[in-house]
């Protein structure tokens, strides 16, 4: 199985020896030094990665939570509606509209999205022109503001990835099963609930896990826009890790943070896989 | 999910066949969706806006007025500056292998784990998902050390097999999952028939997963293409370097030139987005193909 | 599935061709650096390497022109392989420099400098920052890098609005923080400024050295002893006091440098306090006249050599490197930096015209000549940057006390002590 040895060599021997490493004190070139579990105690001494634990919770709200409910709801709409009523052209016009921040690099969206949230930016003119004065914010400078600020690129960017692994397993559901519904009188919330969600449970695992994952390492947002601030208000686990290794050369405490944020995810994984396999299990019965 | 379907031979779309609703909702609907695609949208409309306008033009009016100048000097800047086709040309190398090789591997080690029932499938799946679980800054090192031991810094092949490696890890489980949701009968009944494994695949589990495959593929692209930390450091020389890395170019210590940076991302996602269209087709055809059954 | 095959295969056809070994040349010299081609460094760095060519043409020259982030995040792991070129431009500093040449993957410049006569052109001072001890930090020790120009903080100002508005550069900081009083009772905002990023940690070391003395700032460099924090904690004081007499916008919190840049160059603010990194920048606005001034008061500034010269242990053509770093140290392009609005480090001050570089070099040869080159609030401890920005930001948005900042900086600081 090739898979497994490439697996072998990308993933597990890297990833041990980024166990390894965290038992060193090293900077990343030279010779690592034995310290033992000197980082780890450091670790659980340190309020900016507990802080930076907290944070992800509000990471996994608006990369898992959010953007799935918002697909699922413009998924079935695109294929039970729009693709009826105004063509399967229309339908995949918007599906790609919606995709395409997914494309835009990191580094340039940041630099939109400075120019969006800064205090003259974008948004507070457009509040200000709605005479809404009392709800514009400086939001990447105040630390109450700046995770919200943060959460909304991020609904932004993850909307079109989960519409698309939507969009694609609403493929192999039959549209006869939508009309039978329709005959029978279900409305399109009916068809939704019943229909819809039920065929899509596959892929909403799939979405919820990788997006929980990919909210337990957000890192781009963070770097580019706020380094983890104002005041540690941003501060992300896979940031920290990041700091660690490339801007104070602690190569040993960062793979620290990053073994104890792996291995978090991991517990966090498998009972999420649970759940599936469970869920599964029901479904057979 | 007993009731999943059988794909039967192909028919047209059923246009038409449910177009009752003609009331005056529909518009609001449509309306709605494109006043929310707009509002997506935006940002990108800015980056075009700003990547034409003169330095001049921005500094005085700011990034947010229309362009009272027109120029292409910023795109012309980092097209010379980044030595932008020979980056082109690694990063469709980088992305199109990744998004090929990965999405072949996915499938194959999905088939093994998902329809193959291999033992401890599960747990090995678990293993894999490893693979999007760690963070990749932590990979970095030893991955710089094992590219090094094995010759392989500085050559594309090293992120090649890095990221086709990664990306399965993604696709293995996708898949996987969405194996689990096949129609067992079928291919109890190919087996029945005689069919070899590798038939199976080929002959059954290929065409009605294409759909998701193209998706896979699409996501893997763009991934790829975006990737920035592993290229930047196990790619040392300018020869092998990627566009997305290269995008850093225009932009020094301390000062950077909005309007080029904004010039460089339009610069930079255009092959994608060129990408994306291109394979909007197949995926819209594959959306047809599986829906009519 | 035919046309992925098809793609898969064009691909790997590509691939062989694309990695391909490169043509062997007899003698080929690799230089990299990562300055933007048009600023004044790029400019005359790249009349450097014309001259080099000149002067070798029988040398292939393959010069590289990197970025910021590859060389600080990929630096040391290139040093230490055998990709490295021959020379190339390296960060300063204890975390950077001094980490590849305490991990002896630098080659010392000490016979050089003497040989080619360097020692002549650059005085001790100038190539503090380029030597480093056995432990990466630096002020002495062997020589490692040569930086052949200089960077410092001073105000930036409009002079069409102080002009307009009856003034003349402030001398003293009373002077300056009246003048700024009536931009504020104009409905302007004085200072452009931007507290999510690096500016703002600038503005607060000025006012922080503005109490401090050489030994203070030798202290803390050099990180020696726990930290005094009294100049911190006057600095974080007088900010939040700037911030409520309406000197600096809370605003600015929220704000990065390019946000700042262009609150300055679009004249909705008078001055703007950062480096000389912008000078050129400033220089070419064309809406109104930009000059600069010292931070009025002050005997420190913000400041040092610029980035260095480096030659890998691995290189192949030493001499070569060597005598490219000779030329990027010769008048002739020392000149030719001050006449591209940048600041060389041993320009002839008569012979630059360009009314930035002149203006820039002479207000650098005044801080040199009285000691007055305060380095960076970040330096001293690896990763205090951070700390220092987010300490600043949140003294600027309110959300800590002077005291708190003081406290946050000594812990940081001190926990680098070991």
């Amino acid at each position: 199985m090739p898979g497994l040895i490439g697996f072998l060599l990308v993933v597990a021997v890297p990833f041990a020896m980024n166990i390894g490493i965290s038992f060193t004190r090293w900077r990343g070139i030279g010779e690592p030094r034995y310290v033992g579990l000197a980082n780890y105690t450091r670790l659980l001494a340190d309020t900016a990665f507990w802080t930076s634990l907290e944070n992800t919770l509000f990471f996994v709200v608006a990369m898992a939570v959010v953007p799935t409910v918002i697909s699922l709801v413009l998924a079935s709409t695109l294929f039970d509606y729009v693709a009826n009523t105004f063509g399967q052209g229309l339908s995949s016009f918007f599906r790609a509209g919606f995709y395409l921040p997914q494309i835009l690099p990191v580094s340039a969206a940041g630099i939109l999205w400075g120019w969006i949230l800064n205090p003259h930016g974008v948004l507070n003119l457009i509040l200000g022109g709605l005479g809404m004065v009392g709800l514009q914010g400086n939001w990447l400078g105040d630390p109450g503001l700046a995770i919200y600020a943060l959460m909304a690129v991020m609904v932004w960017l993850q909307i079109g990835y989960s519409l698309v692994v939507f969009m694609s397993g609403l493929a192999r559901v039959d549209p006869s099963l939508y009309e039978a519904a329709e005959l029978d009188g279900a409305g399109s919330v009916q068809r939704f609930w019943y229909i819809t969600i039920p065929m899509l449970r596959p892929e909403i695992f799939v979405v919820g896990l990788t997006t929980t994952i990919a909210a337990l390492k957000v890192f781009a947002p963070v770097y580019v826009l706020t380094n983890g601030g104002p005041n540690f208000s941003t501060m992300v686990p896979s940031y920290y890790s990041y700091y660690q290794f490339f801007s104070t050369v602690r190569v040993g405490y960062g793979a620290a943070i990053a073994t104890a944020q792996t291995a978090i995810t991991v517990v966090l994984g498998l009972i999420f896989l649970w759940a599936q396999s469970r869920d599964e299990e029901e479904d057979m019965e | 999910m007993t009731d999943a379907t059988i794909p039967s031979a192909p028919a047209k779309p059923s246009a038409g066949r449910r177009s009752r609703r003609r009331g005056a909702g529909r518009w609001i609907v449509l309306g709605l969706l494109i006043l929310f695609l707009l509002l997506m949208l935006a940002p990108l409309v800015l980056a075009a806006m700003n990547a034409v306008k003169t330095a001049a033009d921005y500094a005085a009016r700011g990034p947010l007025a229309l362009p009272h100048s027109f120029t292409i000097a910023g795109l012309k800047a980092f097209w010379v500056h980044a030595n932008f086709p020979r980056k082109l040309l690694n990063s469709l190398l980088l992305s199109g292998a990744a998004a090929v090789f990965g999405t072949a591997l996915s499938l194959f080690n999905a088939y093994a784990i998902g329809i193959g029932r291999i033992r401890g499938g599960r747990a090995l799946l678990v293993l894999i998902l490893l693979g999007i679980m760690i963070p990749q800054e932590s990979l970095v090192y030893p991955l710089y050390y094992m590219a090094k031991a094995a010759g392989l810094f500085d050559s594309l092949w090293s992120v090649i097999i890095i990221f086709t490696v990664l990306q399965s890890a993604f696709g293995t489980y996708l898949l996987s999952a969405v194996m689990q949701e096949f129609p067992h009968e079928l291919l109890e009944a190919a087996r029945v028939d005689g069919a070899t494994r590798w038939q199976i695949l080929r002959l059954i589990v290929l065409p009605i997963l294409r759909p998701t495959l193209a998706v896979l593929a699409t996501f893997f692209f763009i991934w790829t293409w975006n990737e920035f930390l592993l290229p930047l450091v196990l790619l040392a020389s300018n020869d092998t370097q990627t566009i997305s890395v290269a995008m850093g170019v225009l932009s020094g210590q301390y000062v950077s030139d909005p309007t080029t940076t904004a010039a460089a991302s339009l610069l930079g996602i255009a092959p994608t987005i060129l990408f994306f269209l291109i394979f909007q087709r197949t995926l819209t055809k594959g959306v047809i193909v599986g829906a009519v059954k | 599935m035919k046309t992925a095959m098809k793609l898969a295969l064009a691909l790997l056809a590509g691939l062989t061709v694309g990695t391909g070994p490169a043509l062997a040349a007899s003698k080929t010299f690799k230089v990299w650096w990562y300055e933007p081609a048009d600023g004044a460094l790029g400019i005359s760095w790249a009349a450097a390497l014309k001259e080099f060519k000149q002067q070798h043409p029988d040398v292939n020259v393959e010069f590289e022109l990197k970025t910021f982030n590859q060389i600080n995040q990929a630096g040391s792991l290139i040093l230490n392989s055998s990709e490295a070129p021959d020379v190339l431009e390296y960060n300063k500093g204890n975390g950077t420099a001094g980490l590849v040449a305490s991990e002896g993957l630098l080659q010392s410049l000490d016979k050089p400098f003497h040989d080619r006569g360097w020692d002549k052109i650059l005085s001790p001072s100038a190539v503090e920052l380029g030597r480093y001890d056995q432990n990466g930090i630096f002020g002495s020790g062997p020589l490692y890098g040569i930086s052949d120009y200089g960077e410092f903080v001073s105000v930036f100002y409009n002079a069409d609005m102080l002009s307009k508005a009856g003034m003349t550069v402030p001398k003293t900081l009373p002077e300056f923080e009246a003048d700024m009083d009536k931009f504020v009772a104009k409905g302007i905002t004085p200072i452009a400024e931007a507290a999510n990023d690096y500016p703002a940690q600038h503005l607060m070391y000025l006012l922080a050295l503005s109490k401090a003395d050489a030994k203070w700032v030798s202290d803390f460099e050099g990180l020696k002893g726990p930290l005094d924090t009294k100049p911190f904690v006057y600095a974080a004081q007088k900010l939040q006091d700037w911030v409520k007499k309406g000197y600096v916008s809370k605003d600015s919190t929220g704000m990065n440098a390019n946000d700042m840049i262009s609150q300055f160059t679009s004249g909705k603010s008078p001055f703007a306090i950062t480096g000389t990194w912008l000078s050129t920048a400033f220089g070419n606005i064309k809406t109104f006249h930009a000059s600069q001034f010292l931070f009025p008061g002050n005997r420190f500034a913000p400041g040092s050599t610029g980035n260095l010269w480096v030659v890998p242990k691995s290189a192949k053509h030493k001499d070569l490197a060597y005598d490219f770093i000779g030329i990027t140290l010769s008048p002739k392009i020392q000149n030719l930096m001050g006449n591209s609005g940048g600041l060389p480090i041993a320009a002839d001050p008569a012979k630059i015209t360009n009314p930035v570089g002149k203006i820039t070099t002479t207000l650098f040869n005044k801080l040199v000549a009285q000691k007055g080159l305060g380095f960076y609030p970040d330096w001293p401890v690896a990763g205090f940057y951070n700390v220092v920005l987010q300490g600043t930001q949140a003294v600027i948005g309110g959300s800590i006390t002077p005291k708190q900042f003081g406290e946050r900086l000594k812990q940081a600081y001190d926990a680098g002590l070991n």
